[in-house]
């Protein structure tokens, strides 16, 4: 199969140009990038890159609940003035949003990105992977998301603009985020990683951020996409994504009760992309629009990506077999197999 | 290495922070010595509406600009100097200003400048415009300013650019001072730059506990053309290095338990699946 032609290859190379962009940006000759693009990216990129040229909506928001919204509440001030901030955060996120809808986290995303290709590394390491996670333990983990952005994003840094919480908790999500530490580290500064003994909270959440950090690295290696399970970026983009341009669409056909190789490839083993028969739009909460279950469907046009009403990418036995092929081909090479090992591909290997 | 004594009568530094007296010309401020009147360091105020405020000594004479994020500029006069203390207006725009003090003297000149962030609305312009632009004859620029989450911090190494009418100075002696104390002096490269080390003197720190302190910093330079002197300094507040409550080592450890879990988690949930 052409590389140029498969829509993973072709992923991947958004990705490498979006971590490049959104990483080094301004230390890479546009010095205006520092000045970052929206302030509102529907994506983890974190302002304590330096030379990074965005910063996720989730920062400013954080801090418009602590320092403008609870004090508007706390001083019995106007609250509407006090969400004027959000609402204009909200407004340049959602401009955003529109055009690419949740696939900010399957394309863009710097952490995302990370997660994936150490991914692909453990896969060529012949590590023994999890192609899908038990799909009781994805019903446990996908509140979580919904509490760490109600907790972390909204309501600690609100209780802490209204007094109610030390200062140090006026933006906690950004305190445990896995990719302050990420974006940091790729440009050179250590500073991020550490220990922070200011006070006992500053102590928890550093030690909270340390080891979240160590055991996204790790488990990526075996489990795709590990830390986006729980990101409150995904539930933000999650009630929005209604309003975006692209879209998954599903022409379900009586063939998809057998088949279910839409949701073994899924990297965020939404199993209802499979199970889902009536709907026709199957942008679930958790989707990253990566677009896997649209190439690992074997039947023409069951699944699609859909910009507006134009069908940009549809399922097709002939690129399926091919890119079936391509999978089977990338796997088969590992470390592991090369120094004479007997580790096999991971049990859906063709996925 | 030629040791440059003179900087400017003019100092500029920020209201809370703690403060030096002017030195003279002609005369240098020693390595380590404790700074002459200081009040202590207040608390660093990150998210203050009121209006800023400046210490200016020597500001007899001198001409004040306000330079706006869009380059306009605002004259400061007397009614916004009082006791040597200059109050910013509000300009209504958001981002860095830069703050501008010249003094002629006649054969030589002198100038200090200080960026400060100021609020408002979005000024849809870049900070490294306003410092890339001419704002006085002779400057030290910020290369780049610390913004966003940055601040200067001691022991942090930050670049600083001379330039004379837009051109950057190579072999320029560079003399860095703090309100603490301390001094460092270097010499520009060939692109007029140069890399300096914060010194971290803060006195009386204690390991592992927040210093929320603040003090200033000065680059100065002087540089000869035509027959006239021109003494430049750029001002910046400076914070108490981190790694002082911050521990490296012991984020490595966590991070490596982390590391330990997730390779036990993964192990574990296999043992179950098979």
């Amino acid at each position: 199969m052409n590389p140029l032609r498969n829509l993973s290859v072709i992923r991947k190379l958004v990705q490498v140009a979006a971590f490049a962009l959104l990483v080094y940006g301004s230390s890479i000759g546009a010095y205006h990038l520092a000045d970052k693009l929206t302030h509102a990216l529907p994506a983890l990129s974190c302002a304590y890159d330096l030379n990074g040229s965005d910063i996720c909506a989730l920062i400013p928001m954080q801090h418009q609940m602590d320092h403008r919204l609870g004090p508007a509440i706390n001083s019995g001030g106007s609250i509407l003035m006090g969400l004027l901030p959000t609402a204009i955060t909200l407004g340049t996120f959602l401009i955003f949003f529109i055009f690419l809808n949740k696939a900010f986290c399957g394309w863009i995303c710097p952490l995302g990105t990370f997660q994936e290709f150490l991914y692909m590394i453990g896969q060529k390491l012949g590590l023994q992977r999890t192609e899908n996670v038990d799909g009781k333990i994805v019903q446990h983990l996908r509140p979580v998301k919904w509490l760490i952005l109600i907790l972390l994003v909204f309501g600690f840094p609100l209780l802490t603009g209204m007094g109610y919480l030390n200062h140090d908790l006026g933006d906690p999500f950004c305190k445990i985020c896995p990719s302050r530490i990420l974006t940091t580290l790729a440009n050179g500064d250590t500073t991020q990683l550490h220990v922070d003994t200011a006070s006992t909270t500053t102590m928890v959440l550093s030690i909270l951020a340390d080891f979240l950090f160590g055991l996204v690295i790790v488990l990526s290696l075996t489990v795709r996409q590990p830390f986006c399970r729980i990101c409150p970026m995904l539930a933000l983009n999650a009630i929005f994504r209604k309003l975006g341009l692209l879209r998954l669409i599903k022409n379900a056909s009586s063939r998809c009760d057998k088949c279910g190789l839409c949701a073994k490839a899924c990297p965020m083993d939404i199993k209802e992309i499979h199970t889902e028969m009536e709907l026709k739009n199957v942008l679930f909460e958790d989707c990253t629009l990566c677009g896997r279950c649209v190439e690992f469907c074997p039947e023409k046009d069951v699944l699609q990506l859909k910009y507006t009403v134009i069908p940009v990418f549809s399922a097709d036995p002939k690129y399926f077999k091919g890119r079936n092929k391509a999978q089977k081909k990338w796997e088969k090479t590992n470390l592991l197999s090369r120094l004479g090992g007997s580790r096999k591909p991971a049990k859906n290997s063709s996925t | 290495m030629k040791i440059l004594k003179p900087i400017t009568s003019l100092v500029l530094a920020i209201t809370s922070a703690t403060v030096i007296a002017a030195p003279d010309p002609g005369k240098a401020v020693t390595s380590n010595q404790p700074a002459k009147a200081s009040a202590p360091a207040k608390q660093t105020q990150q998210h203050q509406r009121r209006p800023k405020q400046l210490t200016l000594d020597n500001a007899e004479g001198a001409t004040i600009k306000l330079w706006k994020p869009d380059l306009t500029t605002i004259p400061l006069e007397q009614r916004h100097l009082k006791h040597g203390s200059i109050t910013l207006p509000r300009t209504g725009m958001d981002n860095y200003h830069a703050i501008v003090a010249e003094k002629d003297w006649g054969n030589s000149k002198e100038a200090v400048i200080r960026y400060e962030y100021l609020r408002g609305r979005p000024s849809k312009h870049s900070p490294t415009i306003l410092s890339a632009t001419q704002k006085t004859t002779f400057e030290v620029v910020p290369a780049p300013i610390p913004r966003g989450h940055y601040h200067y911090y001691s022991n942090q190494e930050w670049s600083f650019q001379t330039r004379f009418k837009q051109h950057p100075i190579p072999n320029l002696p560079v003399v860095m001072e703090t309100t603490n104390g301390s001094r460092v002096e270097t010499i520009s490269d060939n692109n007029g730059m140069v890399t300096i080390r914060i010194p971290d003197d803060f006195p009386n720190i204690i390991p592992g506990e927040r210093d929320r302190r603040s003090a200033d910093f000065s680059v100065s330079a002087k540089y000869q053309d035509n027959g006239i002197t021109y003494n430049t300094m750029l001002s910046a507040e400076y914070r108490v290095d981190q790694a002082h409550w911050k521990s490296l080592s012991w984020g490595f450890a966590v991070a490596g338990l982390g590391m330990i879990a997730g390779g036990f988690i993964g192990r574990t949930r296999k043992k179950n699946r098979s």
